[in-house]
């Protein structure tokens, strides 16, 4: 380190990463060697074999099924890439795969944005921070089908929203929300934004509570406004949280099902369809058990591809720049 | 506590976890097979129904009934969530757990039809007793090279419940009978906030069912083969003009303000809140519906199972069909004592017994009973002149049409499709 340090700013920050660096163990040594000792790694193997036979086996067996045409009943006979040919050349199957791609990242950056907002604002200073810090996290422990369902009732023809339109005169704005064609998307959002908010705040907590007050202080003694000081300072601290947060509500996102379920059932004329909904339609309700495995095999390979990018664009720390 | 003796306590723990695990799974498995045997044949067996809420079903009552009638005989019943059946029976079929006695569906339109299920093998076909039920020109949705695998139940009317007792009182003089009439009686009741009909238009069985019963009129009426026709490829819906003419039917109801508000996003809540409480006076539901109903209306509400108007020119028809079977489970290990319990559910004090549970009219004796006084008042001629046909989505040869018409109705209410539309979707699910 050549050059001297000019703000204070940078003073904190180096103290910070010298401390880091103190805090190392040296050489990969384990540090409880006692305790790693005790245990053995096939002491796992009966969970191991379990996890693999009940979810890797039998989610691969279903991904055979893609193949075939099995009314899930009865015999059935390999069909090649047939279902996947029929999934692309419907128009139907394309809108629920753009209706999965839209809900997944508006949740996504909406619960990111209110999330961090709240995380901001609860961080500390505020009085009643650990009662709002409750009231804002509470709907993330609901059911998300009962939720949905008083969803439902609000967004319902004789529901709370069109009473209260009416009651300021604004009856023809009321309507039947989560059986509009424009806007009963839009409640699907809402309902999934309003439970999703809570956990990413949580996340952005705990990463806020590891940015040092010191390095604030630091910049806003050196002349750093609000906003560059979130820009240079509290962000880059906390992108592990934001990976860690926008990952799981982007995975959460493309496979949201009770919700929708609740809300609209994939209406008004499939219009809220998603694949999630499709695979479990096409599968159980109409028998159509290898179409179905085939529009889940492609919604895993979304969201595994999806998890993988995100990763790699979040994946760095603010040290490493 | 040697090391010796350390190591072999934890290989013991990792056979054992295990084997104890796969004992658990095999155990929970094993369950549903119910049925003991006492000299080669068993007279206990299972018998899995779908219900729709925690009332007591027909069927369980039923069920209590035979086995108070035969002592020695003991059921197990497994009551199924509705909206799960379909997929929950297929399930335990191809599992090998499944009931010995189930309740089924005729023809392939729908996930529990006997029809793809006897096909793939998992249903026993019974016999005469189940045969001379069938109701004349319907033995394909229940027969298989001239074997039957469902016992029809029920004769199930699909057209209009409506509350005569709401009608009067909003100044209505009876259920119209022509479509002019109807008409005047939707404008007047909207009027007043009110509605002539209530559509779960949300509720996919409900929007199919209206869509069906209308089709009575505008398409079956004049071509009782149309379904057969289409099968055969001599007709599409698309070129259908009685089909046309009934997915325009519901636009225009829509248009003259014959459902209630909101009808579009409206679930099967909306027809019980609107009959029971007077703010609609009718709705499609199956017959049986009314007896549920009325249970939760003022009893001067006076149901009663009303034919739909015509066009013009043409002439009164109705769905009536068998919509419920018994099958009997090809793997079951009590087949004797399951015939017994199907050939008494066949007995006319048995049909009786159902018709007082269920409201249903008893396939084996409707024909002979006396009506009058009844919900079924009103279509008495319709039977006795055999103007009636069986529930189409019956016959239909997959689930995907009945859904592509659901669907499809939505779609008009909202505005999304146009009938055309809606006809070509179907004929694309019917496939080839």
């Amino acid at each position: 380190m050549s050059r001297t340090l000019e703000t204070k700013t940078e003073a904190v920050l180096a103290r910070e990463l010298g401390a880091d660096r103190g805090r190392r163990p040296i050489g990969g040594r384990p540090r409880r060697a006692g305790l790693l000792k005790f245990g053995y790694w096939w002491w796992a193997l009966p969970g191991i074999l379990f996890v693999i036979a009940i979810h890797y086996v039998s989610t691969g067996v279903g991904g055979f099924f893609a193949f075939t045409d099995w009314t899930g009943i009865g015999a059935f006979e390999w069909i090649g890439f047939d279902n996947f040919v029929a999934i692309f050349q419907d128009p139907s199957k394309v809108g629920a795969l753009v209706n999965t791609l839209f809900l997944a990242f508006a949740s996504v950056i909406l619960s990111t944005v209110v999330g961090m907002g709240l995380a901001l604002g609860l961080n500390r200073g505020l009085k009643s921070r650990y009662v709002l810090r409750v009231l804002f996290f509470m709907p993330v422990v609901l059911s998300p089908l009962a939720v949905s369902y008083i969803w439902k009732f609000i967004f319902d023809f004789n529901g709370p929203i069109n009473v209260v339109l009416r009651a300021l005169g604004l009856g023809e704005f009321a309507k039947a929300w989560v059986a509009d064609p424009v806007w009963a998307i839009w409640t699907i959002l809402i309902v999934i934004v309003w439970q999703n908010t809570g956990f990413a705040m949580v996340i952005y907590l705990a990463g806020l509570a590891a940015v040092p007050v010191e390095m604030e202080e630091a910049a806003a003694i050196d002349g750093a406004g609000v906003w560059q000081r979130f820009w240079h300072i509290v962000l880059p601290s906390i992108r592990p949280a934001v990976a860690i947060a926008t990952t799981l509500g982007l995975v959460n996102g493309l496979r949201v099902f009770d919700q929708i379920m609740a809300l609209t059932g994939g209406g008004p004329a499939s219009a809220t369809e998603t694949l999630a909904t499709q695979v479990y339609k096409e599968s159980f309700a109409l028998g159509n058990f290898g179409y179905g495995a085939a529009l889940a095999l492609l919604l895993t390979v979304i969201i595994l591809v999806f998890a993988v990018v995100q990763q790699r664009v979040t994946q760095g720390r603010p040290e490493e720049n | 506590m040697t090391q010796h003796r350390t190591i072999a306590l934890r290989r013991g723990a990792m056979i054992a976890i295990p084997v104890v695990g796969a004992l658990v799974l095999a155990g929970c498995s094993g369950s549903g097979d119910a049925s003991s045997t006492s000299g080669g044949e068993s007279t206990e067996f299972s018998f899995t129904f779908a219900t729709s809420n925690n009332l007591e079903s027909p069927y369980e009552t039923l069920a209590n009934d035979y086995m108070e009638a035969n002592p020695g005989v003991k059921i197990t019943t497994n009551p199924t969530p509705n909206d799960k059946y379909g997929e929950t029976i297929r399930t335990q079929l191809q599992a090998g757990n499944a009931s010995d006695v189930i309740q089924t569906t005729p023809g392939s339109g729908d996930a529990r039809g006997i029809i793809p299920l006897a096909e793939a093998g998992f249903l026993e076909p019974l016999g005469d007793t189940a045969k001379d039920l069938i109701p004349a020109g319907s033995e394909s949705i229940f027969e298989i090279d001239d074997k039957v695998y469902g016992q029809p139940l029920d004769f199930t009317i699909g057209s209009v419940v409506a509350s005569l007792g709401t009608a009067e009182m909003n100044g209505i003089d009876g259920w119209p009978t022509t479509m002019d009439e109807l008409n005047d009686a939707c404008s007047a009741l909207a009027g007043d906030g009110k509605s002539l009909l209530a559509l779960a238009g949300a509720a996919g069985p409900n929007a199919g069912l209206t869509a069906q019963a209308i089709s009575a009129t505008r398409v079956y009426a004049e071509d009782p083969d149309w379904n057969q026709k289409r099968a055969d490829g001599d007709v599409t819906f698309a070129d259908s003009d009685g089909w046309k003419a009934t997915l325009q039917t519901i636009i225009d109801l829509k248009d003259q303000g014959c459902f209630q508000q909101g009808s579009e996003g409206a679930g099967f809540d909306a027809i019980t809140n609107g009959l029971a409480q007077g703010t609609s006076v009718g709705s499609f539901i199956p017959s049986g519906a009314a007896i549920e109903i009325s249970k939760a209306a003022p009893p001067e509400a006076k149901f009663a199972v009303e034919p739909f108007p015509a066009d013009d020119d043409g002439k009164a028809f109705i769905l009536a069909s068998s919509n419920y079977t018994l099958s009997i489970n090809a793997a079951s290990k009590a087949k004797d004592a399951a015939s017994d319990f199907l050939e008494w559910m066949a007995s006319s004090d048995a049909q009786q017994r159902y018709y007082e549970l269920s409201g249903e009219l008893p396939v084996s004796a409707y024909q002979d009973m006396d009506l009058t006084g009844t919900i079924y008042e009103p279509i008495v001629d319709l039977l006795a002149s055999e103007s009636y046909t069986p529930l189409p989505n019956n016959i239909w040869p997959n689930p995907s049409v009945y859904d592509a018409l659901q669907v499809g109705v939505q779609g008009l209410l909202t505005g999304q499709k146009t009938v055309d539309q809606v006809l070509q979707d179907m004929d694309a699910a019917w496939g080839e």
